[in-house]
């Protein structure tokens, strides 16, 4: 299987990535409270139905859902990168 | 044995030999050499659906299969609302520790989380205060869940509460004892799974029994107007959604239980599958099981209190709703998320006691232990907790739920600052996490026993606050951590 990441780094190299990469998901899950809050009570006062469920409670619900699901996939797999963990079991 | 509704009981005993079976054959094909990394942590093997699954299961307790349905019933989809920020526990807690948990592991040939901060602050004394916060609050949290088990089991079959804690809490404490990490991670897949077809199955037969989707709502949206609003006319107030981000969302990513799949995992392709799959079956259970909890209006008309309260909303659906012959298949899904969350609790419990004191013991003072004895002693450890925990269930406390989330909040009290700060800031220091871990610890549960809060929030608030204070305080009086030590954690 091919590997995305870059195949030679060095320690300090990873551990650099591997930061980066904690960051990008705290930058997620910041915007996932802005979309959760927005989503929820930001439209709470909204009349719209979605069958017989007002809209409030689909986006605040299904919708966080699904902008978390896409939210994982861009995280795994365009931001993250492969790194060779080390050790004997790493493949 | 009381009399009971057998055939309620025959899935449940077919399921749990399943679980026994997988313990039984893990065992066998578990090489025996590198005992203890096999049987803490399943050698580092785990690939990204068994790493989801587990990670979802251990993650998601009984309470999240009968109290908070119980809890959508009755308040509306502002609970629905509230739990969906749980879809952001699995890739928080991959996603920010999983890589840097795995390089460090390697690095350190650690096996648990303790391993881990013992070697950050070089401190046997952080170590053994971790372990011992590891293993009192673990012992709640299980005990919520052989109870809470137990309880649903009984409402559900007819037989005795003793009877359910027998026939699915001793197997679970044997088949851990046996089988190990592996044999948790498998089991738990196998619970997850069964997690989502028992939601599915019941949702079916709630939607049936009610005359159908349309039916159940127009009703509500009749007879329930609360149910249709965020604060459901003051039942949720904002307090509830701003603490449960912090005590079922964010903080999560520090409960030791989650974090030490970080170390299990094989390569990082299967992390990376295993955040996207986890989030997928974090949400689908969480919106699935609660939605399920408020259409159930259509099979239980009035409130919470005709059916003696939250927690008996989805045991008494289950009954009215399932037909006989299916009601067996349908408890296996909240029992799976009992004995999944016991299971992954129970084996780091005993690596804490194991492998973090005794064995650690044993090296510093140059004591031989034949491997034969590490694996009699670690099995042994593990029923004896597990053992323990199902006594204490035998006479269940009261208020059981309320230990379950206390124990929650003391963990992310006690790991949450030790684990981010440690991990990322190089100034953190040993004087910094003894105070927040310690201190942290203390006054959260010192909040709790007085019963003080400020705005009305749940204690985590203070707790996670005065953590972080302490370890600020700490790492800016303290002295900094060695040059080897941070070399080793940062390396530039």
């Amino acid at each position: 299987m091919k590997k995305k990441g870059v195949a030679s780094m060095n320690e300090a190299q990873k551990f650099s990535l591997v930061k980066r990469e904690a960051i990008y998901t705290g930058i997620a899950l910041a915007g996932l409270i802005i979309f959760w809050l927005m989503a929820g009570f930001g439209t709470a006062s909204s009349e719209i139905k979605i069958f017989h469920l007002p809209l409030w409670a689909v986006l605040g619900s299904i919708g966080v859902w699904i902008v978390a699901i896409i939210i994982s996939a861009i995280l795994s797999k365009i931001l993250f990168k492969d790194v060779d963990l080390g050790g004997d079991n790493d493949g | 044995m009381a009399e009971g509704n057998l055939s309620a009981l025959m899935p449940l005993i077919f399921f749990m030999a399943i679980m026994f079976g997988i313990s039984i054959f893990v065992r066998h094909k578990q090489a025996e050499k590198n005992f203890v990394s096999n049987y803490f942590i399943g050698n580092r093997q785990l690939g990204g659906f068994v790493l989801a699954m587990t990670t979802v299961a251990t993650y998601s307790s009984v309470s999240s299969f009968v109290g908070g349905p119980g809890m959508a019933y009755q308040v509306g989809f502002g609970w629905i609302y509230m739990a969906v920020v749980q879809v952001t526990a699995i890739f928080l807690v991959l996603g920010i520790f999983g890589k840097r948990v795995a390089l460090l592991a390697r690095k350190l040939n650690a096996v648990t989380v303790v391993d881990i901060i013992r070697a950050r602050f070089q401190s046997d004394f952080l170590a053994a205060v971790a372990a011992f916060v590891i293993v009192l609050f673990f012992c709640g949290t299980m005990t919520a869940q052989f109870v809470g088990g137990a309880k649903l089991f009984a409402a559900v079959t007819g037989y005795s509460y003793e009877a359910g804690l027998i026939l699915f809490g001793l197997v679970v404490v044997i088949y851990t004892s046996i089988g190990g990490f592996r044999a948790v991670a498998l089991t738990d897949t196998c619970c997850a799974i069964i997690m989502m077809i028992g939601i599915v199955l019941l949702l079916k037969y709630v939607l049936a029994a009610g005359g159908g989707y349309e039916n159940i709502m127009l009703t509500l949206e009749t007879n329930n107007p609360e149910l249709f609003e965020p604060f459901s006319f003051g039942n949720m107030p904002w307090t509830i959604y701003f603490t449960q981000w912090l005590l079922v969302g964010i903080c999560t990513i520090a409960l030791p239980q989650s974090v030490v799949r970080g170390i299990s995992y094989k390569n990082t392709q299967g992390l990376h599958q295993a955040m996207l799959i986890g989030t997928v079956v974090v949400g689908f259970m969480n919106i699935g099981i609660n939605f399920t909890g408020i259409l159930a209006h259509g099979v239980l008309p009035g409130v919470a209190a005709d059916y003696g309260g939250v927690d008996n909303i989805i045991p008494t659906t289950i009954v009215k709703a399932m037909p006989a012959e299916l009601v067996g298949l349908a408890i296996i899904g909240p029992l799976a998320a009992s004995i999944s969350t016991i299971s992954g609790l129970l084996i780091v419990a005993s690596s804490a006691i194991i492998k973090d004191v005794y064995l650690h013991w044993a090296e510093k003072n140059k004591h031989a232990v034949t491997p034969a004895r590490v694996k009699i002693l670690s099995m042994a450890t593990t029923a004896i907790i597990g053992g323990a925990v199902f006594v204490i269930a035998l006479t269940p406390p009261s208020l059981i739920w309320l230990i379950n989330m206390f124990a929650f909040g003391g963990l992310e009290t006690a790991f949450f600052w030790t684990l981010l700060l440690g991990l990322f800031w190089k100034r953190a220091n040993k004087l910094g996490a003894m105070l927040s871990m310690t201190g942290g610890t203390i006054i959260y549960c010192a909040t709790q026993a007085a019963g003080f809060k400020i705005l009305n929030l749940h204690q985590i608030t203070i707790g996670i606050t005065c953590s972080l204070i302490l370890f600020l305080i700490g790492s800016y009086m303290g002295k900094k951590s060695d040059e080897a030590t941070l070399k080793i954690f940062f390396p530039q």
